[in-house]
């Protein structure tokens, strides 16, 4: 890695709502763009190069004609991170997936759905490989400048590889089990400081499966709480879609 | 024995008094049915028939996440830290008092640990007989229904308005005269103290193990290489680490190191970790010494049962009943495994 890497952002279907938390790292980016360049980032600045490092690639999959683009990101950087849920696990992209293709393109297209061309919605890591992933819908601004950080000391950042349960336990948080709603942290990667239980919701599932998430037990645990199987599905689907199990 | 009798008027007094040194936490109800300790001020309700306390009081002393050394990447320097704010938990649970007396002991065994030590040192420690039992507790029978030290008072209310306070320390003595004498308790007050006592007993016997916890050892070590029995109870585990991280036994946490943004100063902190979670025994390599999570719920049983055992001659389980309450699969409850245990080989040994 040279000295002081190069950096670009690049976008696909998303609401680009992790860049946005990236500009939100305001003084702190400051600090943090004294040891690289960046050199394409629609949202802070007009110019655009493609001679760069590192790659940020927020959104997902949805046109066959975003696999060559997203292939020739992959051939130019030496480091490719797919930022944000969209990116990483298909995110909420995917619940298309799980609807007749003439139906969604005439919700979102009208007459005009023939106009656009559109194939199942999948995250980066479907087309090409990713060499770092950073969780969440959106992206925790603290944790991306954390992976930023071990990047440029020559590590690649590993997020939580435990459940969400871990953090609400740290953080004392009542278990929403207990309280009788349906929760997702049983199953999703932690590293978000269970931050939406803390402020009172549940978990969604953001962050993706974490790598060891026991289904079969969680399917089990939500028939005992009381969740229909037609409720489990609908809160797993809403960012797990991109998962043969669903 | 010394011990005193504080009326329910004076204890607001005496709040206040030592509130002026101290950071006080109180249990309280934080939502129906569920028990905190939180920072007391005269607002707060102290919940005096609390059950359980929903998360465990080592955050108190080893708090999830703690900063342990500052170090300078540019000066190739570095420096401890500790914090130790001086506190009062006031209205510990005995099973508690003794979870933190086993945590005493194990944090000093081999090297000591420093930053607990610094944080138990200024953590005075108001023991309180319990008058509900929850219903996931089984302490009676981990030998945790009584406790001769680890506190520098024990409260027990004798009657509506009036608690029988035994001294623990002398530190506990001093903090009770602060607003000056108070009562000597009589034959009478203590008689009515030892009673509370019986009658919460009685109450906790209800749910018990079946046979003298001081078996335990013996049980789950013979039961070590049963891979069925422990297959099929850790068939619904999440491996989400809940059963140790309310655990008020479990100590075990994980080092990281963080960066700060310019890349010169960073800090190494601490943060719990638990032994059912996968990368709890993951090493460089990516070797795993417990790569399935029915093994690392078999240790959790023998951690329990045995291991700490061999360390202090007392089980790890003090019968709080907290796992049993955090485990969303309803599977971590030791009283019940050591109890299936127990019928399966009881005629054996």
């Amino acid at each position: 890695m040279p000295n002081k890497p190069k950096v670009a952002f690049f976008d696909f279907a998303g609401c680009e709502g992790d860049q946005l938390q990236v500009a939100n790292l305001e003084e702190r980016l400051l600090d943090l763009v004294s040891h690289l360049e960046i050199v394409r980032f629609r949202e802070i600045k007009t110019i655009k190069q493609d001679n760069y490092d590192i790659a940020f690639v927020e959104g997902s999959i949805t046109r066959p004609e975003d696999e060559p683009r997203i292939k020739e990101i992959r051939s130019n950087a030496k480091i490719l991170v797919a930022l944000g849920a969209c990116a990483t696990i298909g995110g909420i992209n995917c619940l298309k997936n799980f609807i007749k293709e003439s139906e969604y393109k005439a919700t979102v297209y009208g007459n005009f759905g023939r106009w656009y061309s559109t194939y199942a919605a999948r995250p980066l890591s479907a087309i090409v490989k990713v060499d770092m992933e950073i969780h969440g819908c959106p992206i925790d601004r603290n944790e991306f400048a954390r992976a930023v950080k071990e990047l440029l000391l020559g590590k690649i950042y590993s997020p939580p590889d435990y459940p969400v349960c871990v953090e609400c336990k740290m953080a004392g948080n009542i278990c929403r089990y207990e309280q009788g709603k349906l929760c997702l942290g049983i199953v999703t990667r932690a590293g978000c400081n269970a931050c939406c239980v803390t402020e009172g919701s549940v978990c969604w599932g953001c962050r993706g499966l974490a790598p060891d998430a026991n289904m079969d037990a969680a399917g089990q645990i939500m028939d005992e709480h009381g969740f229909s199987w037609l409720e489990a599905q609908d809160h797993l689907r809403l960012y797990f879609g991109y998962n043969s199990r669903l | 024995m010394i011990a005193y009798t504080i009326y329910l008027p004076q204890i607001k007094g005496l709040l206040k008094k030592w509130a002026l040194e101290l950071n006080i936490y109180v249990p309280t109800m934080v939502e129906k049915g569920f028990f905190e300790f939180r920072p007391w001020n005269d607002q707060v309700e102290i919940a005096w028939d609390y059950d359980l306390c929903y998360t465990t009081l080592k955050k108190f002393i080893l708090p999830p996440r703690e900063n342990i050394i500052f170090f300078d990447m540019k000066k190739y320097s570095a420096s401890p830290v500790t914090e130790a704010p001086k506190q009062l938990l006031f209205g510990v649970h005995p099973y508690d008092i003794k979870a933190i007396n086993q945590l005493d002991q194990l944090m000093e065994m081999d090297s000591p640990d420093v930053n607990y030590q610094a944080r138990r040192d200024n953590t005075i420690i108001f023991g309180l007989e319990p008058v509900h039992v929850a219903e996931t507790a089984f302490w009676s029978s981990m030998n945790a229904s009584k406790v001769d030290l680890g506190y520098d008072l024990y409260w027990t209310r004798i009657s509506p308005g009036a608690f029988f306070v035994q001294v623990g320390s002398a530190r506990g003595e001093e903090m009770l005269k602060v607003e000056g004498p108070v009562e000597k308790s009589n034959f009478t007050q203590k008689e009515a103290a030892r009673r509370a006592h019986l009658k919460i007993l009685a109450e906790a016997e209800k749910q018990t193990l079946k046979f003298d916890w001081s078996r335990t050892p013996e049980l789950v070590n013979k039961f070590f290489n049963n891979r069925t029995f422990w297959r099929e109870k850790a068939k619904t585990c999440l491996s989400c680490g809940s059963c140790n991280l309310v655990c008020p036994t479990c100590y075990c946490f994980d080092i990281q190191e963080e960066a700060d943004d310019l890349l010169q100063k960073g800090r190494r902190y601490r943060q719990w970790d638990g032994c059912m979670l996968r990368g709890f025994a993951e090493i460089a390599g990516g070797h795993n010494f417990r790569d399935n999570a029915w093994e690392r719920y078999r240790h959790r049983y023998m951690r329990k049962g045995k291991y700490i055992f061999d360390k202090l001659g007392e089980l790890g389980c003090i019968g709080c009943g907290r796992c049993v309450k955090a485990c969303t699969a309803g599977i971590a409850n030791p009283r019940k495994v050591y109890n299936e245990i127990w019928e399966a080989i009881k005629n054996e040994i």
